[in-house]
């Protein structure tokens, strides 16, 4: 279960680290316990799957990848588990869900996948389908981002 | 813009950030520098944009909430309406327009699903849009935000 010390925590580590030479210890004074208690706890939350990671989040587009594309796949149901770990299997994918199709929707699987242009990110489309015999899919690229921000969970 | 060195740094904290009493030295250490090298270099990373942020990363089904992804058919003149009563939920995390009829791609974690559903509806009285898809993950099979760089 979530306590209220760890609900504190994540309040905390949700935002951003404050850069100087001790940062848990300026967060835990204002959790209200010491430094190696907080470090304890964050570290607690990672054993328990909680927290998934702990890190620098960077600006993709700053950092070379300038296009990103959602590929959406039609998968055959009794194919999704292997196609789904397949494309899971390529460095260009960063998440791979399977979602129910639905109304005019036919698309089950979804990959995210990061290049540095349209027409990388299309090759790389290419060379997934190809290995997997998909060849119903579409690339939608982000065209403007509307909003782009962390949970802030409490 | 960034040296092999920044990039060192970068690929050393996107997933391997210690979390530690002196987290810069630490990471000064691992890679021959000093902490204040190592600060100063995360600090001027974080002014120019490559850094977004620093900090945790959850898995929100670990802290029951729920999260989907949903698509709207929005026509070009209730685009700027729609975007803005969507983003008005502090669930909305991600919000795209995209090369497609369904154009505006977004992120949604709340509590429950129902909390979203009914924020769905709400969201297509107030603005009109009537094809709104709600797409939560059946299965993930992979997250991995890390970029080798």
């Amino acid at each position: 279960m979530i306590s209220e010390l760890d609900k504190k925590i994540i309040g905390l580590i949700q935002g951003d680290l404050p850069l100087e030479t001790r940062p848990f210890a300026s967060m835990a004074e204002i959790a209200g316990v010491n430094e190696d208690q907080f470090i304890r706890c964050v570290e607690d939350l990672r054993k328990r799957g909680v927290l998934r990671r702990f890190g620098a989040t960077l600006s993709h587009y700053k950092s070379g990848f300038r296009a990103n594309a959602m590929v959406a796949w039609i998968v055959p149901d009794e194919r999704v588990d292997k196609v789904g770990r397949l494309f899971s299997s390529f460095k260009e994918v960063t998440h791979c869900y399977q979602r129910n199709a639905q109304n005019d929707w036919p698309y089950n699987l979804f990959t995210m996948v990061h290049g540095s242009s349209r027409d990388q990110c299309f090759r790389i489309a290419e060379k997934m389908a190809d290995s997997a015999c998909i060849n119903e899919y579409i690339l939608l690229f982000s065209e403007k981002e509307f909003k782009k921000t962390s949970m802030k969970y409490f | 813009m960034i040296d092999d060195t920044d990039k060192k740094i970068l690929n050393e904290i996107q997933s391997f950030f210690p979390v530690a009493s002196r987290p810069f030295l630490e990471i000064g250490m691992r890679l021959d520098l000093s902490e204040d090298e190592v600060l100063e270099r995360i600090k001027r990373m974080k002014s120019n944009g490559i850094i977004r942020r620093i900090g945790g990363n959850f898995n929100s089904r670990g802290l029951n909430f729920t999260s989907t992804l949903c698509a709207a058919k929005v026509p070009e003149e209730k685009l700027d309406h729609f975007v803005e009563a969507v983003n008005r939920y502090p669930g909305v995390t991600h919000n795209y327009l995209r090369n497609h009829a369904y154009n505006v791609w977004f992120t949604f974690i709340a509590e429950d699903m129902a909390f979203i559903d009914s924020a769905l509806r709400d969201i297509s009285i107030e603005t009109g849009v009537k094809e709104i898809l709600n797409l939560p993950a059946v299965r993930t099979f992979k997250i991995k935000v890390d970029f080798a760089l």
